[in-house]
């Protein structure tokens, strides 16, 4: 796991032995503080990324005006707006049904990346035996199989998408979960031997802790495969009432603001569920280096 | 109790003695630890003081001769507890509080009244402010004082420390040593500290090891008959200098072939 800096744990708070309460400290946990200077903090942190957002948006809309770009190489944002509007109950109805796909899929695969994670701390053969695939697994494009789960499952049912959301979204799960397990600091299990331990409890007490910044990591990094997947697999047929039917029934039809309008809502589903991981992140793993408040470091 | 807390005869240890370069790192340790005392093992790096502490710890095993910890072997005792471990590094666990961290063997082990016993731990190490404090919100010394509360919260009738506080700087050290000495009195633990500075050793031990390297060897014993409680004052006195020099020349005597 991430050691933090040895040199930054060092800073002497405290040079004396007395046991008056720190000052430095002001009773201020890191964990979930949001008085509202936390607040204005945040804002003032997040201030230039929103700024770049606008002008960005603004200088599409005013370049693609001057310009006089055709709407099919690049349509205006407000074009993309206008028709997000007009037809936001379909694109709604599409979106879930993406989404249906995408969560269970990610269910199915981060419960069998776990599974096997823990196999390979249980087994070091499983460990020594499939970890080289599972890395030369991760590096192909698994996405390459839609075509092939769509004819295994029904194309009709959304258990073919599934299919392909759940082993793009095992591979990095797995693999990082196994190293989470496994790479724990030799000297915390040397403590845990010197309390004859059982395996067990080594692995409730370190392990899983140890691997939780592991685990949450290749989260982030599969929730967004999972909507890319489905997506993806949407491309190569299926039901009509999906995202990815829409954006290329659009496409087909040259009504490329529509088709537009479909992505910019795929991409909302893609950074909800990114936030929605970084949130579990928080809750489940407030002590994490990343969540300590920039003046306690 | 026995008499004795750790009883070696004729130790020996080499690594990758199946190997292609097997190394002797310790050879024909006889050494015999009274309970109540604080012994030191000190030596330059590379002696096998560590690994001598890891014997008795039973996180290596003796490749031949006898080693006994409280009349069993080191392998029961382990199953049985008898040993607190301390290392350089605090070694705490990042997501467990203060209070959590040093509740942790008495979880693993399954006693009662865990967190009343891990308030009474780091009230023992002065730290009683801090139960709900994260590891990376303490200083480096305090942290080791949690990681000292640790291994004692469950009692066990021998403390190994393995350079604890190597890593702190000169004044936290120094009060530090006066802090085990506190402790050690307190609950009459039985301890072994491994260090390579010759002050800290005479300061702290009832008798001092001094170790040679390559293969390791115990090349002297010496005696610290200073009188206890010490604190500043034993810092100055001429006996605490006279020791200091007696361990240095012992330590030198060896640079000699």
């Amino acid at each position: 796991m991430s050691h933090h800096d040895d040199a930054e744990r060092d800073i002497d708070i405290l040079e004396t032995h007395e046991t008056d309460p720190i000052t430095a400290f002001e009773g201020d946990l890191p964990v979930g503080t949001s008085t509202p200077s936390a607040l204005r903090r945040k804002l003032i942190q997040y201030a230039p990324a929103i700024a770049l957002f606008f002008i960005v948006l603004v200088a599409w809309e005013s370049l693609t005006r001057l310009l006089g770009v055709e709407s099919f190489l690049l349509p205006k944002p407000t074009e993309i707006a206008e028709k997000l509007a007009d037809n936001t109950g379909i694109i709604w109805a599409a979106a879930v049904n993406t989404l249906i796909e995408a969560i269970g899929g990610f269910v199915v695969g981060v419960l069998l990346g776990i599974t096997v994670a823990l196999a390979t701390v249980r087994w070091a053969a499983a460990r020594e035996g499939l970890m080289p695939f599972a890395i030369a697994a991760n590096s192909v494009p698994i996405i390459a199989v839609a075509p092939i789960t769509n004819a295994m499952f029904s194309l009709t049912s959304p258990v073919s998408k599934m299919a392909v959301v759940a082993i793009v979204v095992f591979f990095p799960v797995m693999i990082n979960t196994a190293r989470g397990l496994t790479e724990v600091d030799p000297a915390e299990l040397e403590l845990m031997r010197s309390y004859a331990s059982h395996p067990r409890t080594v692995l409730t007490r370190v392990r899983i802790p140890n691997a939780l910044p592991y685990f949450f990591s290749s989260l982030k990094v599969a929730s967004a495969l999972s909507i890319i997947a489905a997506i993806v697999a949407e491309y190569f047929g299926g039901p009509q009432d999906v995202l990815g039917q829409y954006i290329v029934s659009k496409a087909q039809l040259f009504l490329f603001p529509d088709a537009w309008a479909a992505i910019v809502v795929a991409s909302a589903i893609g950074i909800a569920f990114y936030g929605l991981i970084l949130l579990a992140e928080r809750v489940f793993m407030p002590w994490h280096i990343s969540f300590r408040a920039a003046d306690d470091r | 109790m026995s008499q004795v807390v750790i009883e070696a005869r004729g130790v020996n240890k080499v690594f990758g003695r199946t190997g292609p370069s097997p190394v002797e790192a310790l050879r024909d340790i006889s050494l015999s630890v009274a309970p109540g005392e604080f012994v030191s093992l000190i030596g330059p790096s590379g002696c096998g003081k560590s690994t001598l502490l890891r014997l008795i710890g039973d996180l290596v095993a003796p490749s031949s001769g006898t080693l006994q910890i409280n009349g069993k072997e080191p392998h029961q005792a382990r199953l049985d507890r008898d040993y607190g471990m301390v290392f350089q590094r605090a070694t705490l666990l990042d997501w467990r509080t203060v209070g959590k961290n040093v509740e942790l063997p008495l979880e693993v082990m399954g006693s009662d009244d865990r967190q009343a016993r891990a308030r009474q731990m780091l009230e023992l190490v002065q730290l009683g402010d801090f139960e709900h404090h994260y590891p990376w919100q303490l200083s480096g010394g305090m942290q080791q004082r949690v990681a000292i509360a640790r291994a004692l919260s469950f009692r066990p009738s021998l403390l190994l420390m393995d350079e604890p506080f190597g890593a702190l700087d000169e004044m936290t050290r120094e009060l530090m040593q006066q802090e085990v000495l506190r402790i050690w009195r307190e609950t009459e633990t039985t301890v072994v500290f491994v260090t390579h500075s010759i002050p800290e050793a005479v300061f702290l031990s009832t008798r001092v090891f001094v170790m040679s390297p390559r293969p390791g060897r115990i090349s002297d014993v010496i005696d610290v008959p200073l009188s206890h409680p010490r604190d500043e004052d034993t810092r100055e006195s001429a006996d605490y200098y006279e020791k200091i020099t007696e361990v240095r020349e012992a330590l030198r005597r060896q640079e000699r072939p």
